[in-house]
């Protein structure tokens, strides 16, 4: 595969989703998605290695039953590969309850805690959490409550943007729904530990026999 | 024998569909609108009728339908599967179809109408919410999501405020108990006559005869006392008594449908079922015959002949006679039972068997009251009759096929049906001079019927999608989206193929590339 050829496809891509932008099916989707936005937001949260050679990007729901089941595999993946950069995108679309668990976990970022914010969050039981239940798990989870709510009062504004530049990504992408994981240049919904596994090696040894 | 054999085979079909509970075959998902088809119908009674059409690999949630307006009308769903997922607990989900009734709606004005679903295989969809304009029953777009995509006010951590931005304030109607008339509207009369018109074909082939001396026996041995009147009485009910036999088995078929809808939704189970009304339709065209064993039938007249000649002996005599019949009657009956298995609707499957039965029995009746001199004679035309019957069973193999195919397989699959039905119509059988005007009617239905099959075929390797205009990429029209990662190399197991870029991404999220 030459890079002349993906480059063809990505321009081909992008052709086919200003058409769909013009068709007018998805307002929402009135920009070209900026790839290195997509990739390198300084607001989104990070996880695994910040130098890893294959970045995967998480967009999910915290009320989204297979998110649940993949963020578990997903995070097994990156620790032992342990050469993958994970992106954090919060798209909470699902319930209105999805909202507040995402602004509760990226507020938790201003205290260096949104991992375990996040985990906590992915490993409520239950099919749709309320957010009474999402913010008692992240209490359990160790967060410091005062420090919480005084984030979320300052930086609301920014939590507010971030969440909405990811909305406005994964529309551009024309995804469909959660979870949806870009890896590479792969697109993928639910993967098992060894579908994350195959993905990843597939995704480098692409980078790579560039 | 041979025909012992493929009896067996489809028996064993039958049972593999049935038993095999496992996991539906993966499938891409789709587009929202793709996935979950809304169409809202106004029935007789002014009530609105809400249709899902659900795509395969797909479920809506029932608890998230819901209908919003100004005087909204409540909404009935009828109970879903239990989905009962070990983490997650159980929540009542649909597949294939969902039809919800909304009470008396008024006639103008408009109603949002909300719901949710997820694929099978991982991912789940935004809430999708339609505006319905009542005067009109046309859906408009109204959002995707619940208006995440506006500005939004920034969650706090007291429990207090949870409650007052909690849940969405829409003014739901929730979901009510199964409606109980759902039975008595929609084409339940068509159904049943149209149960009732086969039941009447299959009485005109030779599927009927095995009955006629069993119950010509049990007329004689009710002694020199058979007048007209009585003769009706006892042939009536062998006939209901035989309907009823056929009830049961609808009943039967329509439960375990019911139970086995998931799976029967599943590509392979199409594709088994396909191969059984395939397999129907060929024994229609005599290649071979279905039937139940000769003993039975010896068996069943044995046992009852005692009773012979009163109601009660009639009855169970009919009862009995619905499982003797006679060669021709076993493929339809089958398919019918599978038919009915796919609605999994017990009442409607009941009542459509038994519409089946009364229609095949309607001639033992006129036999029983009037003698013989009534029933038609058998000849070339019976011949037609199953011929037809098998060209209904090879319609609902390729409906059955193609529901597990993509689209764009429809054009061959219809090309090569009709090709067929041209070939039965005699396109291609010579005619000379003498042939009647009838005969080159046929024949000229039948060329132009071989010349569209041939088309949409053709059609078909161009490119071409849509039935009405299966030439149109002649004309420079719409192509299928040729753009292929071409011999993108290294394998990374099924799940992960390589696929076409971002106008199909949304079609194949499943590792599609994507950008670079």
């Amino acid at each position: 595969m030459n890079r002349r050829f993906f480059l063809g496809l990505a321009a081909a891509g992008l052709a086919g989703s200003s058409a769909f932008v013009l068709a007018g099916t998805r307002p929402a989707m009135a920009k070209a998605v900026d790839v290195n936005a997509v990739l390198h937001d300084p607001e989104a949260p990070t996880g695994g290695n910040p130098k890893g050679d294959v970045t995967i990007v998480a967009f999910f729901d915290y009320n989204c039953p297979y998110c649940k089941t993949s963020a578990a595999d997903l995070a097994r993946v990156v620790k032992e590969d342990g050469k993958i950069r994970l992106v954090y995108k919060d798209w909470p679309i699902l319930t209105e309850a999805s909202v507040q668990g995402a602004q509760f976990a990226l507020a938790a970022k201003y205290q260096g805690k949104y991992e375990t914010a996040h985990n906590a969050l992915m490993g409520i039981s239950g099919r749709r959490s309320s957010g009474d239940a999402m913010l008692e798990a992240i209490k359990a989870s160790g967060v410091d409550m005062n420090r919480l709510q005084a984030d979320l009062t300052s930086h609301g504004q920014k939590i507010s943007a971030l969440m909405q530049r990811n909305h406005a990504q994964a529309l551009g992408l024309g995804m469909n729904g959660t979870p949806t994981y870009l890896i590479g240049s792969f697109r993928t919904s639910t993967l098992d530990y060894r579908g994350f596994k195959e993905a990843v090696a597939e995704a480098r040894r692409r980078q790579t026999a560039k | 024998m041979p025909e012992k054999l493929i009896h067996r085979t489809i028996l064993a079909i039958v049972c593999l569909v049935a038993l095999l509970g496992g996991a539906a075959l993966a499938q891409a998902p789709l587009p929202v609108d793709d996935a979950f088809r809304l169409l809202v119908r106004r029935d007789a009674d002014a009530g609105l009728r809400l249709e899902w059409q659900i795509a395969s690999g797909h479920y809506l949630y029932r608890d998230k339908i819901l209908v919003a307006g100004d005087k909204a009308p409540a909404v009935a769903t009828p109970p879903g599967e239990t989905k009962d997922d070990p983490n997650f607990g159980p929540t009542e989900i649909y597949h294939d179809h969902l039809t919800a009734r909304l009470g008396e709606a008024p006639p103008s004005g408009s109603l949002r109408i909300t719901y949710q679903g997820c694929a099978e295989d991982g991912i789940c969809y935004p809430p999708v919410t339609k505006a319905l304009d009542l005067a009109t029953l046309e859906l408009s777009e109204v959002e995707t999501g619940f208006g995440f995509g506006a500005t939004r006010e920034v969650a706090t951590v007291t429990p207090a405020s949870l409650a007052a931005t909690g849940e969405p304030a829409l003014a739901t109607a929730a979901p009510a108990a199964p409606d109980p008339t759902s039975l008595m509207t929609g084409n339940l009369a068509w159904t049943l006559a149209a149960f009732l018109g086969f039941g009447l074909l299959l009485s005109l082939t030779p599927c009927v005869f095995p009955m006629i001396p069993i119950l010509s026996g049990m007329l004689a041995r009710s002694g020199e006392s058979l007048s007209a009147r009585r003769g009706f009485g006892l042939s009536s009910v062998y006939v209901v008594a035989m309907a009823l036999a056929y009830a049961a088995l609808g009943l039967v078929a329509a439960w375990s449908g019911q139970n086995l809808q998931v799976v029967l939704q599943a590509p392979w189970a199409l594709g088994l079922m396909a191969a059984v009304f395939t397999l129907l339709a060929l024994s229609m065209f005599g290649l071979f015959e279905l039937q139940v064993p000769a003993r039975w039938t010896g068996w069943i007249a044995g046992r009852t002949q005692g009773r012979a000649g009163s109601i009660a002996g009639a009855a169970a005599l009919g009862f009995g006679s619905a499982l003797i019949v006679g060669p021709c009657v076993t493929p339809p009956l089958a398919a019918a039972l599978l038919y009915v298995a796919q609605t999994g609707d017990g009442a409607r499957g009941a009542a459509a068997l038994f519409a089946l039965g009364l229609g095949m029995g309607l001639p033992l009746i006129v036999f029983g009251t009037f003698g013989g001199r009534f029933l038609p004679r058998s000849g070339l035309w019976l011949v037609r009759v199953k011929q037809a019957f098998g060209l209904v069973f090879l319609g609902l193999a390729a409906a059955m096929l193609l529901r597990a195919l993509p689209e764009d397989y429809a054009l061959p699959v219809w090309g090569v049906g009709a090709l067929g039905v041209a070939a039965f119509l005699g396109a291609f059988d010579a005619l000379d001079a003498a042939t009647g005007w009838g005969r080159r009617l046929q024949k000229s239905a039948g060329l132009a019927l071989a010349i569209y099959g041939a088309t949409l075929i053709v059609g078909f390797a161009g490119g071409a999608t849509d039935p009405l205009r299966p030439l149109a990429f002649l004309a420079g029209g719409r192509r299928r989206p040729g753009v292929r990662v071409a011999g993108a190399g290294g394998s990374v197991g099924s799940r992960l193929r390589p696929g076409p870029v971002h106008g199909e991404c949304r079609r194949t999220p499943h590792s599609c590339l994507l950008y670079r």
